[in-house]
């Protein structure tokens, strides 16, 4: 029981000092992704004490969070200079192909928010 | 020097083999579209079947009163009194579609009528469905197969059935956009762009607003993730292809009127949203294991699946009590009858007694797909050398459509493009290995002192020799060592290639190349290209043949040949006109549901039921009507104010599809929910018949006298041809209708209702007309009421 504590904390520990040395611009897409999480997960909150009546509303709030999210880790793969499958993409095009996805994600969301 | 002079020479091969591939592919667009247009050859240029019409009444609708007042759309002709609401319940990319097409054209100053649009709308969309294959399968295995593939699908019969012409359904456009969202699919999945990942979820939404048949594409997408997952092909292009895809594909059909909420509530799409969290299990797992050391790793992973499977366990279980709350556990009517195809006939008499529904025939899949039925599994095992994430993708679509094809006829449609992108790459492999050999063999054969003559085997190859005008002539550049014995195999396969079982050797080239190019002997080459030319030749002739003589009936206008010319039975149009030129406008018309869309469309009568076929216990009211004896009937019409009912009889011709042939289905699903409509009364020992031994209550029903009324003044006799046996109940009146038409051929018949008897107390006795007290009990005693 201690070894499993004592191996959990050694894997935290790991786990943090891995992550540091992730580059700056990394972390920062990975901060975006943890707040679209979190109002996703605050919209879910409020949707169970409120009732969910309009529900595209609803639906629609919920799927721009995560959709964002979703969309933000795929810029990060892209970006990602380790990663080798995208070393001939330039980062700039990357950065528009975000840009024009989450432009369709969002009219798509204005439609349907009622 | 002499390398620059190569290059430049293979440049120049390949720029030419562009140009050549864009004018093969341009006359592909050309066939597919011409062999489209045998009905208006033989008939006209006319609306075939009956949806269509439907779908042309809403374009007409739509190109008169503009969008807005389509979107919001409440149709009161149809489903009298319920209505139906066309702007919730219609597929609408089919017919903004056509009205864009037709708005493009008028405002150019091209006078094209929106029946123009609509009858050639299938066949333009044909010829962009096999320039959709082509990148389809270009994407899977190199150009060589894609121009195959796309030839293929061009002529391949089954796809022809439903897109004449003037079959303007919704296939005709929803076959193009699920070949073109697949296409997306895998370019995404190839180069991990997010530009073709949107691309991709706009073609989805295209296909969501086209067709029902959307959720083949949301369930074999997710289900092709999750076998890269388990097979170990997990990349982060398959993450960027698949995840953007749900979020954006779910908020797109939840656009759609029809889908609505349906996109998140229904298990048709529970799939995708699974293998949606199931591939951010994985990614987070594959990334922690980039940056952790194996052993820590380990930990990990047994920490978390202690804990995820307890969170798993209550996750599961909530899941399964909501699902297990609703009787059919979420899934629609439609769905759950193709996943078990007895559901239909058990539950749902109307799902089942459509013809379209029924499963198909083995001589079918060779009617509908002839050679390729053959050339298949050679493709499929060509899709395994190499296995790429593209290929094993092929196989799949074609595994899950063989086995829907086989629930359901109409569902062969989904089949034809799996087969055909299999097909393309089985021939183009074919063609490419015989073609290697013939061009090995010939070199070796002229330049038999140079060494290095073999070396340009490995690098791209075009034929000079065996060029068929409708096959590609470029086979694919990257060529990979083949194992000799996969090829025995895949060409063991194609049933014309006998002469090559016994010729299966290698011949090694030279000592100091380490590739060597896997050929067979150069006679055997030849007869084997030559034997794939007429493979190919037959395969035209076939689907040209299915084409002009099968699948190119409007079925609104029949024709036969007999000894003294050819017949034209145009009966249907002239009781449609007859109905529009002699009723008032606000006249009901009762029919059984076939003819609901030809009537509002041609017509322009209200109807009581139609194609939709939405409301299960309205169709039983007319079918009850049907079947019950006239004064019964007369009660039911008279209750939804219905001022003239249409049968559709073939007795005198031998129409076969007529409503006598289809009563035994009225009675079937009336008597679902009116129990007093008993099927067994109808019949005699088992047997349906309508001579002179039927039942009472089948020679008294309303079909029966409807049908057969004045039918013995024909001939004498009555003599039925399509039940060919003299009818039973020959000299008849009718009480409470009137025939007010019949076609030339008596193909369909019209019958007013009789205006209300003025009764007298008592009996009411036939020959009373007209002389007493107007007080009209209704619900007297003497009359059987229906509804109780």
């Amino acid at each position: 029981m201690a070894k499993g504590t004592n191996d959990a904390q050694l894997l935290v520990q790991s786990l943090r000092k891995a992550y540091a040395a992730t580059p700056t611009s990394l972390k920062i897409i990975d901060l975006y992704v943890v707040y679209a999480v979190a109002t996703a997960l605050i919209q879910v909150a409020y949707m169970a004490m409120v009732g969910s009546f309009p529900f595209n509303s609803f639906l629609s709030g919920v799927l721009s969070c995560v959709g964002t999210a979703v969309l933000a880790v795929c810029l990060r793969i892209q970006v990602n200079k380790d990663n080798k499958e995208f070393k001939d993409l330039p980062p700039e095009r990357a950065f528009a192909d975000f840009v024009l996805c989450n432009l369709v994600l969002h009219l798509v969301i204005m439609n349907f928010l009622g | 020097m002499a390398t620059s002079k190569v290059e430049g020479s293979s440049s120049l091969r390949h720029a030419f083999g562009g140009v050549l591939s864009v004018f093969i592919l341009l006359l592909i667009g050309v066939v597919a579209f011409s062999i489209r247009l045998f009905s208006v050859i033989k008939y006209e240029s006319v609306i075939h079947e009956f949806d269509p019409y439907f779908n042309y009444r809403v374009t007409q609708f739509l190109s008169k009163n503009g969008i807005y007042d389509f979107w919001n759309w409440f149709d009161d002709r149809t489903w009298y009194p319920l209505g139906r609401v066309i702007g919730g319940t219609v597929y609408p990319g089919l017919t903004l579609t056509a009205g864009t097409m037709w708005k493009l054209a008028n405002s150019l100053n091209i006078p094209l009528s929106v029946e123009t649009v609509c009858v050639f709308t299938a066949p333009i969309f044909s010829a962009f469905a096999a320039w959709a294959t082509y990148l389809l399968t270009k994407e899977v295995k190199g150009t060589g197969a894609g121009i195959t593939a796309a030839a293929i699908l061009a002529m391949v019969p089954s796809y022809i059935s439903r897109s004449v012409a003037g079959s303007y359904d919704n296939e005709a456009v929803a076959i193009f956009a699920l070949i073109f969202t697949f296409y997306l699919y895998i370019k995404t999945l190839n180069t991990g762009s997010l530009f073709y990942a949107t691309l991709n979820s706009l073609a989805y939404f295209y296909m969501v607003c086209s067709w029902g048949g959307y959720t083949f594409i949301i369930n074999l997408i997710p289900m092709h993730v999750l076998l890269c997952i388990v097979t170990g092909r997990y990349s982060s292009r398959l993450y960027i292809a698949y995840a953007p895809l749900v979020v954006l594909g779910t908020l797109l059909a939840a656009l759609v009127p029809v889908v609505g909420f349906n996109a998140v509530m229904t298990s048709e799409h529970f799939g995708s949203f699974l293998v949606f969290i199931i591939i951010h299990v994985v990614a987070l797992v594959y990334y922690i294991k980039g940056i952790l050391t194996p052993r820590l790793f380990k930990v990990a992973t047994t920490l978390v699946l202690t804990v995820g499977i307890a969170v798993c366990a209550v996750v599961v279980a909530i899941l399964v009590a909501l699902v297990a709350s609703s009787p059919t556990k979420g899934w629609s009517g439609r769905s759950l009858s193709l996943l078990d195809p007895t559901y239909a006939s058990k539950y749902i008499p109307i799902i089942a007694s459509v013809s379209e529904h029924q499963p198909p025939t083995w001589p079918s899949y060779f009617m509908d797909i002839n050679v390729l039925a053959f050339l298949v599994p050679a493709g499929i095992v060509a899709c395994f050398l190499p296995l790429s994430d593209a290929s094993s993708f092929a196989v799949l679509y074609l595994v899950t459509s063989v086995y829907f094809s086989g629930v359901m006829v109409r569902l062969m449609l989904v089949l034809a493009p799996a087969a055909c992108i299999m097909s393309g790459i089985a021939l183009s492999e074919a063609f490419g290995v015989l073609t290697r050999s013939m061009k090995f063999h010939i070199t070796k054969y002229f330049e038999c002192s140079h060494t290095e003559a073999p070396a340009k085997l490995g690098e791209s190859t075009s034929t000079e020799s065996s060029a068929p005008l409708e096959n590609m002539t470029k086979s694919d550049t990257t060529e990979k060592p083949e194992v000799a014995r996969k090829e025995k195999v895949a060409r063991r396969k194609q049933k014309k290639e006998k002469e090559l079982t016994e010729n299966a050797h290698v011949k090694p080239v030279s000592a100091k190349k380490e590739k060597r190019p896997l050929v067979l002997p150069l006679e055997a080459s030849i007869v084997s290209v030559f034997l794939l030319i007429v493979l190919g030749g037959l395969y035209v002739l076939h689907c040209v043949w299915a084409a002009a003589e099968a699948y190119s009936a409007p079925s609104i206008v029949l024709t036969s040949h007999s000894h003294d010319g050819l017949h034209v039975f145009d009966d249907f149009r002239e009781a449609y006109a007859w109905l529009r030129h002699n009723t008032e406008v606000d006249d009901k018309v009762a029919s059984w549901w076939d003819y609901g869309y030809q009537t509002t469309a041609m017509a322009n009568r209200t109807v009581i039921v139609d194609n939709n076929t939405w409301n299960n216990t309205h169709i039983a009211t007319v079918g009850t009507a049907m079947s019950s004896p006239e004064k019964a009937a007369w009660e039911i019409f008279n209750s939804l104010d219905v001022k003239y009912v249409l049968v559709v009889f073939g007795g005198l011709v031998g129409y076969p599809s007529d409503d006598i042939n289809k009563f035994l289905w009225m009675v079937r699903i009336g008597g679902g929910v009116f129990p007093h409509i008993k099927e067994a009364d109808y019949l005699k020992d088992g047997q349906y018949r309508v001579d002179a031994q039927a039942t009472h209550t089948m020679l008294n029903c309303l079909m029966y006298k409807l049908s057969y009324y004045r039918f013995v003044e024909t001939d004498g006799k009555g003599f039925d041809r399509v039940r060919r046996y003299e009818i039973g109940k020959k000299h008849f009146k009718l009480t409470h209708f009137e025939e007010v038409f019949t076609t030339h051929h008596w193909m369909v018949r019209i019958y007013k209702l009789k205006p209300q008897k003025n009764r007298i107390r008592g009996k009411s006795r036939k020959s009373k007309l007209g002389s007493k007290s107007t007080s009209s009990k209704s619900g007297g005693m003497t009359h059987k009421n229906p509804w109780n």
